[in-house]
């Protein structure tokens, strides 16, 4: 079956005790929803509908799965329930909370808490080469924390980026998108692809899944780093295995950044899973360094930030 | 929990395996299950694949992440997997109920507990010796134990095959259970048929399961027994667990460890060779499971938001 984008469910649709409000994001595996429980309480509904297995038509409720497809489709949606059961131990303020589980429409549903807010993604889209090295550490230090909790659970996330992190009205940013589970039951069921986004993806994502581990979800957390420093992400890690056109972040952005930062960067990018940080709390430690004061391009800018760092007391790039 | 299991059944030199073989663990509880579907009745392989199929499916119903009683558990679903026997033979319009012999074992909360009719047999070895065994339900071990026969005869008794208990046929099943067990750490729990013990012997048990792994010495004794039972081996088929909990980690590869298993998880492997069809399709994932699963999923929402 050809891949076809399936139909939202229509604006409106009472969904068990939910209202669906509108259409939130769409992936290959599932549509994202947000949604009102009966209190009037906004919550990111997500339903599990892949696109390569199951069509909902236009006007249409309960989607199509070709009896072929159907175990296929059940294998996926054992994957869903991992995702499901990973969330539900992991209380974080870092990590999104699933609220409630259940079945609809031939399909299963998960009842996330709803955030205000924008992802990552859209802010270095609207910040673009603008992002300042302060709003980095903040961020990635306490989203770690949120990683460092799903690490403790043996579990892996697998698929960190940019817009998989959220960030809260306050900065606070949420990890979102638990969709790891479903990627090491891939390689039986040819129809459920493992999902990765190129370029945030480590080398053994696409091969060797065998050797994935905190270092992998690691290499992701340096490629969405990198995505803030230059704007977009690396090279994709299966076509820098074969050719390594990367050009090191320390080289790149130099006198941007501190180099502390920049040297962090692309340790955590480095090809070799071995030769990564190994722990998240050792890119915490990393990052919450005091980084030595980076160089300046001009003593205008340069006046500015010994201002500056007097000021908030801790800097190295430019203003917030 | 942790542990290191292995099963293999074989046909032997019969035309059909009338042997029946499972076990099924959650995160806290392990079933083993052996029947030896009785020859010289129809369909005897009808009666151990109910008995295990009927234990299998309620244990995995029940057993989220622990049976609440082990020892009603067998009682009460021994009985049933006789009623269904005899409900199929109804059912099926079959001259006679067929039958079977049973041995089942629990293990959970680091203790065992087993049951048993008819002559499959469930051995405890500790220590390197055999530290408990069941009593078959034969008319040669009654003998022996009113001191008419010695082993040796036993072995070649001409009603050596006869037993008085059985899941299935025209009576009640004399089921006998046994006391909660402590387990052990290095304990092996062995569940044989007849094909097995008969052959190599209470020795050849003892000596080819103690000290090493079931996924080696499994095979091995099969092997021994269809060796020693020549051109009229029976089906054979044997079940060992070594128990490993309070042992180091990472010292042995095989060990199945289920601390991180979810709370609805089941891995269960059934041997016989009837079921022929791969793991897939609806099969891996049915609606019970489904409920279930959301159900389960649901519970540790409420537990770990308080």
């Amino acid at each position: 079956m050809p891949s076809q984008a399936n139909c939202a469910l229509p604006a409106g649709f009472q969904l068990d005790r939910y209202r669906i409000e509108r259409q939130l994001s769409l992936g290959g595996f599932s549509i994202v929803y947000l949604a009102y429980d009966t209190d009037g309480t906004p919550v990111a509904i997500k339903e599990y509908l892949p696109n390569s297995l199951a069509l909902r038509k236009t006007g249409e409720i309960e989607p199509q799965v070709p009896e072929d497809n159907m175990p296929a489709f059940r294998y996926g949606m054992k994957c869903f329930f991992e995702e499901g059961r990973a969330l539900a131990r992991l209380l974080h303020p870092n990590v999104v909370r699933v609220l409630n589980f259940f079945r609809a429409n031939s399909t299963v549903y998960m009842v996330m808490q709803f955030e205000r807010g924008r992802t990552l993604h859209d802010y270095i889209q609207r910040h673009r080469g603008q992002v300042s090295e302060r709003f980095i550490r903040n961020v990635f230090i306490r989203m770690l924390n949120g990683l460092r909790e799903v690490h403790a659970h043996k579990l892996l996330h697998l698929d960190i980026k940019p817009s998989n992190i959220y960030l809260r009205a306050d900065g606070n940013p949420v990890l979102l998108d638990f969709g790891a589970a479903r990627q090491t039951l891939a390689q039986e069921q040819p129809m459920l692809k493992p999902m990765y986004t190129p370029g945030f993806a480590s080398p053994e994502h696409y091969t060797d899944r065998e050797r994935l581990g905190p270092w992998s979800d690691i290499y992701s957390v340096g490629a969405s780093m990198h995505a803030c420093i230059a704007g977009s992400a690396p090279p994709r890690s299966d076509e820098r295995m074969k050719k390594d056109m990367f050009e090191p972040s320390a080289k790149a952005h130099i006198g941007k950044y501190s180099s502390q930062l920049l040297e962090l960067v692309d340790w955590c990018l480095l090809l070799d899973p071995l030769q990564r940080p190994q722990s998240v709390y050792t890119l915490q430690k990393e990052l919450g360094q005091k980084p030595p004061p980076a160089p300046v391009s001009s003593s205008r800018l340069s006046n500015i930030l010994s201002k500056l760092r007097s000021s908030v007391g801790k800097s190295g790039g430019k203003a917030p | 929990m942790k542990f290191t299991i292995f099963q293999e059944s074989r046909i032997g030199k019969r035309k059909t395996n009338q042997d029946r073989i499972a076990h099924c663990y959650s995160r806290d509880s392990l079933l083993m299950v052996l029947a030896d579907g009785m020859g010289g009745h129809l369909h005897g392989e009808i009666a151990s694949h109910v008995t295990v199929q009927c234990l299998t499916n309620v244990f995995q119903r029940e057993a989220q992440p622990k049976l609440s009683d082990p020892a009603l558990f067998l009682s009460r679903e021994l009985s049933l997997a006789h009623h269904a026997i005899i409900d199929y033979a109804l059912e099926k319009g079959l001259r006679e109920a067929p039958r079977t012999t049973v041995v089942a074992c629990i293990v959970q909360d680091g203790h065992a507990h087993w049951a048993h009719a008819g002559d499959s047999r469930l051995y405890l070895l500790r220590d390197e010796r055999i530290h408990i065994q069941t009593h078959d339900h034969s008319r040669v071990q009654l003998m022996m134990d009113q001191g008419l026969l010695d082993v040796r005869s036993a072995a070649t008794h001409p009603n050596r095959n006869r037993v008085y208990s059985c899941l299935g046929g025209t009576h009640l099943p004399q089921l006998e259970f046994s006391r909660r067990t402590p387990l052990q750490t290095g304990d092996v729990l062995a569940l044989c048929t007849d094909g097995v013990w008969g052959p190599v012997g209470n020795d050849g048990i003892l000596r080819g399961l103690y000290k090493e792994s079931p996924m080696i010495s499994v095979p091995r004794v099969l092997s021994q027994a269809e060796a020693l039972a020549g051109p009229t081996c029976d089906n054979l088929s044997l079940i060992a667990m070594v128990w490993r909990e309070g042992d180091s980690e990472g010292e042995y590869s095989d060990v199945v460890s289920t601390q991180t298993m979810a709370l609805s998880d089941f891995t269960t492997r059934m041997d016989s060779v009837r079921q022929t069809r791969p793991a897939s399709g609806e099969a891996l994932l049915s609606d019970d499971e489904i409920e279930r699963a959301i159900q389960e999923i649901n519970d540790a929402i409420q537990k770990f938001s308080k």
